[in-house]
C-alpha cells in the first residue's frame, strides 16, 4: 500500500536516505510549519537536505482517527514542568509532534498581523519593534495564502486589508452566534475564513466536508499542513524527512562554526547528522531546548546564548474561552472551529487603559474538550456534568485571542527531569503582568457581550491560553535577541533558529501563518547568500527578493484578490 | 457493587436501567459505522468492545476509586450493560504512564498522584465518618468529594498541602469525562455526530440534524435528593482558572 497523505495524495517514493556519515548542506531540526516550509524551498533550490522530526512521518488513513481521544498521538505528550503564576497547559494545547508538527493540529485560522505588530514599541511604548517591517513579510503572506491556501472573505477589513484565493466556507452555527453577536453591538465580522482550509479542491488535495475534526488532524486533506503541502514536495525534489529522529545537541566545531546534530533514533541508538548548516525550527519550547542541551565549552549556558535571552521572553496569547447556552439548537461540532471573527479590537484604544489589543473568534470544542471547559467554567461535576453536557448541543463557543507581552521572566529553562534518552526535559514559566490581566479583562467581558447580544440565555468563560512563540527572539542588536532579521544566530554564523520561536512580539492573530511566511523568506535568504553560508562568517543583511519559481505545485495562477 | 442513588423524572418516577439517557431517544452514532472509515471504525468499535483488566491500582485502591469515579460521573441512571467503562481506562493511562505532555510544578507525578489522593480520601472518611469511602452512604461520600471540589478539603488532610487539591481535582475530572465522552453511548446521549468521515455534514446552520441523527426531545428530570453535583445557580468559575491540557481551540 502506498503512504497515503488524504484520500487522493500519496508520498513521492522512494523517498531519498543520505547515507550515514554523508554530509548535507542543510540539517533542520523540526519539520513543522517552518521545517516543511524550509526544507521543500532548499530541496528545490538544490541542496542537500534532511529534516529530522522526532515524531512519527504520519500515514493519514491509517493513523488518523475522527476520534478526539484517539488522536492522543498527534501532541507532545512527552513530560515537561509548567509553573509560574499562570502557569500553560502544554501537550495537546499547542504543541505537535510528528511531521507536519503543530499545522497537523491547528485550526487553520489564518490572519496575517497587522503592520501596527512590527513596531509595538515604537507605537505603543510597550514590548520591542521587530527588526522587520510588515511590508518585507506582506509579499510571503501573499505567496504563502496562495500555496497552502487560504480560503476566506473577498474583503478583510483590517490591518492591511486584503483578499483571500479561495472563497469563504459556508457558515456554521458557532459563526452564525458571532455574526449575530456582533451585528447587534455595531461590530464588524468576517465569516468563512480566514483559514488555511479548502473551499474548492486544490491538485490532489478535496475540498472541505464541514464534519469538525480539524484539530484532530483532517484526513480529509482539506486543511493545510505542512505534512501535505510541502512536504511531498520536498521529498519529489530530493530532501530527506527522518522520523522518529529525537535532535540531542547541536554540534560545535572548534572554529566556532556548527557541524551537525546529533540524535537518538526510535530504538534510542544515538546517530550524528553532519551537515554544513543547521536550522532549528523545534518551536518555541523544543527550539531552546536543544540549543541549552547543546551547552558546550565556550558556550556554557547554551548555543548562541551570549545575549542570555535564549529561552526568554516566551510568549502564549490569551485564549479565554466564552460559551453561550442557547434557546435553540446550535450543534458546535459542525463546520470547521475556525470560521468566522473579529478584528476591531485588534488596536490600541488609550481609552481602554491597556496597549494592543484582542481577537474574537470561534471555537469548536468536541464533547471531550467541551466537558473540560465546563470543568473550570462552572465547576461542573457528577449529575451537574451530566446534565450541562446533555445541552451539550445549545451551546456555542466563542475565544478571545489577545495579545500577551513579551517578558523576560516568561521562559524556558532546563528542569531537573530528564527524559527517556536522558535529556533534561524543559520546564516552562509563566506569569502574566499588568497589561496582559487588564487586556483579557476586558476582552473576556466584550465576547461575553457579543454572547448575550446574540441571544445566549446563560453565559460563562474559562480563562485558558493559546499558541507559544518566542523564547530564541529575533532582534537587530545581538545583546537582547538571538537570532537576525533572517533567523540566523547572532554568534554562530551557520546556525540558524526559523519557527515561531523567533517572534519579538505576538499580536493577536494566530501565529501559523506568519511562521511560514517567515520560513519562506529565511529559505529565499539561505538560497540568495548560496555558499556564503557554508563558508563565510561575513553577514550580510541585504533582501533576498521574493522568489516566485520555488513553490509547490498548484500554486501558479492563483491570485489574491483585492476589492479596495 | 457500589452504592446507587437516582435521578427522578420531573413527572415523578426513578430514571433508572435507561439504556439511553439524554434527549435524543433511538439515535445511535454507532448505527452509523458503516458510514466511516476503517481505522475510526476499528478504533471505536475496540472502545465499545473491549474490557480492560486492571493492572496499575491494587485490589483496595481500585475498590476506593471505583467509588469516587461513580460519584464523579456517575451512570446509576444506566442500565448494567450500557455503563461506560471509565475506572479501567484511567487504569490504564497509570499503567502505562501516558502523559499529557507537561506536569504541574507543584504536583507530583501522575502516578504518585492518584495513589496519594487514594490515601487522602479513605483517611478523610475514616476521620470524619468512622467508615471505609466505599461504604460511606452516596450523600457522605458526595460530603468528602464536594469539599475537594470547592478546594476546601473536610475534614483536612495532610496530603493536600503537598498536593493542590484544585490540580489533583482537575485531572481526576479529566480523565473521567475523557473515558465518558469518547465513548459512543454518550454521543448518543448527548446527541454529538460522531465521526464523519468520509460522508461529512451537510445542515451546517440552525441546529437541523443531518438525515441520520435526530432531533431532540426534551424532558426535565432531577438529580438524586441526596447528591450534591447538581450545577449551581451562580457556579462561580474556579480561581485558578484553566486547568487542563484540552485541545488547541484556536
Amino acid at each position: 500500500m502506498p503512504h497515503r497523505l488524504g484520500p487522493m495524495q500519496t508520498l513521492p517514493s522512494p523517498m531519498r536516505r543520505f547515507k550515514e556519515n554523508e554530509t548535507v548542506d542543510y540539517c533542520i531540526v523540526g519539520v513543522g510549519s517552518a521545517g516543511g516550509v524550509l526544507v521543500q524551498r532548499l530541496a528545490r533550490a538544490g541542496f542537500r537536505v534532511v529534516g529530522l522530526e522526532a515524531g512519527p512521518f504520519w500515514d493519514t488513513e491509517k493513523d488518523w482517527v475522527s476520534d478526539e481521544k484517539g488522536s492522543y498521538e498527534l501532541y507532545w505528550n512527552d513530560l515537561r514542568i509548567t509553573g509560574g503564576t499562570h502557569p500553560l497547559a502544554l501537550g495537546a494545547n499547542n504543541s505537535g509532534k510528528g511531521v507536519g508538527g503543530g499545522s497537523v493540529h491547528w485550526a487553520a485560522f489564518a490572519p496575517r498581523f497587522h503592520p501596527s505588530d512590527f513596531r509595538v514599541y515604537s507605537e505603543d511604548g510597550v514590548g520591542v519593534d521587530w527588526p522587520m517591517s510588515y511590508w518585507d513579510l506582506k509579499p510571503y503572506y501573499e505567496l504563502l495564502e496562495r500555496e497552502i491556501p487560504v480560503a476566506g472573505p473577498a474583503w478583510f477589513p483590517w490591518g492591511d486589508p486584503h483578499g483571500h484565493p479561495y472563497g469563504p466556507h459556508p457558515l456554521g452555527g458557532v459563526g452564525d452566534v458571532l455574526v449575530r453577536g456582533c451585528t447587534n453591538l455595531g461590530i464588524r465580522s468576517v465569516a468563512g475564513g480566514p483559514v488555511a482550509i479548502l473551499s474548492a479542491s486544490h491538485g490532489d488535495r478535496p475540498h472541505c466536508i464541514y464534519r469538525g475534526f480539524c484539530i484532530q488532524g483532517c484526513k480529509v486533506g482539506a486543511k493545510a499542513s505542512t505534512l501535505i503541502t510541502h512536504v511531498p514536495d520536498a521529498i519529489s525534489h530530493g530532501a530527506e524527512i527522518r522520523a522518529h529522529a529525537m535532535a540531542s545537541r547541536v554540534s560545535l566545531r572548534e572554529d566556532g562554526r556548527v557541524d551537525g546534530v546529533f540524535y537518538f533514533d526510535r530504538e534510542g541508538k544515538e546517530h550524528f547528522q553532519r551537515s554544513r548548516a543547521v536550522i532549528v525550527s523545534g518551536y518555541a519550547i523544543e527550539t531552546p531546548r536543544l540549543l541549552l542541551n547543546s551547552a558546550c565549552p565556550g558556550h556554557r549556558h547554551g548555543l548562541a546564548n551570549s545575549s542570555g535571552t535564549l529561552g526568554k521572553y516566551l510568549m502564549a496569547q490569551a485564549g479565554d474561552v466564552v460559551a453561550g447556552r442557547f434557546e435553540e439548537l446550535i450543534r458546535l461540532y459542525k463546520a470547521p472551529p475556525a470560521h468566522a471573527l473579529s478584528e476591531e479590537f485588534y488596536e490600541t484604544d488609550p481609552r481602554r487603559g491597556f496597549a494592543r489589543g484582542f481577537a474574537v473568534q470561534t471555537v469548536g470544542p468536541l464533547p471531550v474538550a467541551f466537558a473540560k471547559q465546563m470543568v473550570a467554567a462552572i465547576g461542573a461535576w457528577g449529575w451537574g456534568m451530566r446534565r450541562v453536557m446533555m445541552d451539550y448541543n445549545h451551546w456555542a463557543t466563542l475565544g478571545v485571542l489577545g495579545e500577551i507581552l513579551p517578558w523576560e521572566e516568561n521562559r524556558v529553562e532546563l528542569a531537573e527531569e530528564k527524559d527517556r534518552h536522558g535529556l533534561p526535559v524543559a520546564k516552562v514559566t509563566f506569569t502574566l503582568h499588568d497589561n496582559d490581566k487588564k487586556l483579557i479583562e476586558f476582552g473576556k467581558n466584550k465576547v461575553m457581550e457579543i454572547m448575550w447580544a446574540a441571544g445566549a440565555k446563560q453565559v460563562v468563560q474559562e480563562s485558558r491560553f493559546a499558541h507559544l512563540v518566542g523564547a530564541s527572539r529575533m532582534g537587530s542588536d545581538p545583546s537582547t535577541s538571538v537570532v537576525d532579521k533572517f533567523g540566523r544566530t547572532h554568534d554562530i554564523p551557520n546556525l540558524f533558529v526559523c519557527d515561531g520561536s523567533i517572534l519579538p512580539t505576538q499580536g493577536s492573530a494566530n501565529p501559523g501563518l506568519t511562521i511560514q511566511a517567515l520560513a519562506a523568506r529565511t529559505a529565499d535568504y539561505l538560497i540568495k547568500q548560496g555558499d556564503n553560508i557554508f563558508f563565510s562568517n561575513r553577514r550580510d543583511l541585504t533582501e533576498p527578493g521574493i522568489r516566485y519559481d520555488l513553490s509547490p505545485p498548484y500554486t501558479k495562477f492563483k491570485g489574491n484578490p483585492r476589492i479596495a | 457493587m457500589s452504592r446507587k442513588s437516582f435521578p427522578y423524572k420531573a413527572t415523578g418516577g426513578e430514571q433508572r436501567d435507561l439504556s439511553q439517557p439524554g434527549y435524543y431517544a433511538g439515535y445511535s452514532t454507532m448505527a452509523q459505522k458503516k458510514n466511516w472509515e476503517e481505522a475510526t471504525r476499528t478504533l471505536v468499535t475496540k472502545r465499545v468492545e473491549q474490557t480492560l483488566a486492571i493492572r496499575f491500582f491494587s485490589q483496595e485502591q481500585a475498590a476506593l476509586l471505583a467509588a469516587v469515579v461513580d460519584r464523579v460521573m456517575p451512570q446509576d441512571d444506566r442500565t448494567e450493560g450500557r455503563t461506560i467503562p471509565i475506572l479501567s481506562i484511567l487504569d490504564e493511562r497509570l499503567h502505562k504512564n501516558s502523559l499529557n505532555g507537561f506536569r504541574y510544578e507543584d504536583m507530583p507525578p501522575d502516578q504518585e498522584a492518584y495513589k496519594l489522593a487514594i490515601q487522602a480520601i479513605e483517611e478523610m472518611a475514616q476521620e470524619r465518618f468512622r467508615e471505609s469511602f466505599p461504604d460511606l452512604s452516596v450523600h457522605r461520600q458526595e460530603l468528602i468529594l464536594k469539599s475537594l471540589h470547592d478546594g476546601k478539603p473536610e475534614p483536612e488532610n495532610s496530603i493536600w498541602q503537598r498536593m493542590p487539591v484544585h490540580r489533583f481535582w482537575a485531572m481526576l475530572m479529566e480523565d473521567c469525562i475523557t473515558a465518558y465522552y469518547s465513548h459512543p453511548w454518550a454521543w448518543d446521549e448527548i446527541g454529538f455526530g460522531g465521526p464523519a468521515y468520509p460522508r461529512g455534514y451537510m445542515r451546517l446552520e440552525n441546529g437541523l440534524p443531518e438525515p441520520w441523527e435526530k432531533d431532540e426531545q426534551r424532558s426535565e428530570w432531577n438529580a438524586p435528593v441526596d447528591s450534591l453535583s447538581e450545577l449551581e445557580e451562580d457556579s462561580a468559575p474556579p480561581e485558578h482558572g484553566s486547568l487542563h491540557g484540552h485541545g488547541g481551540s484556536h
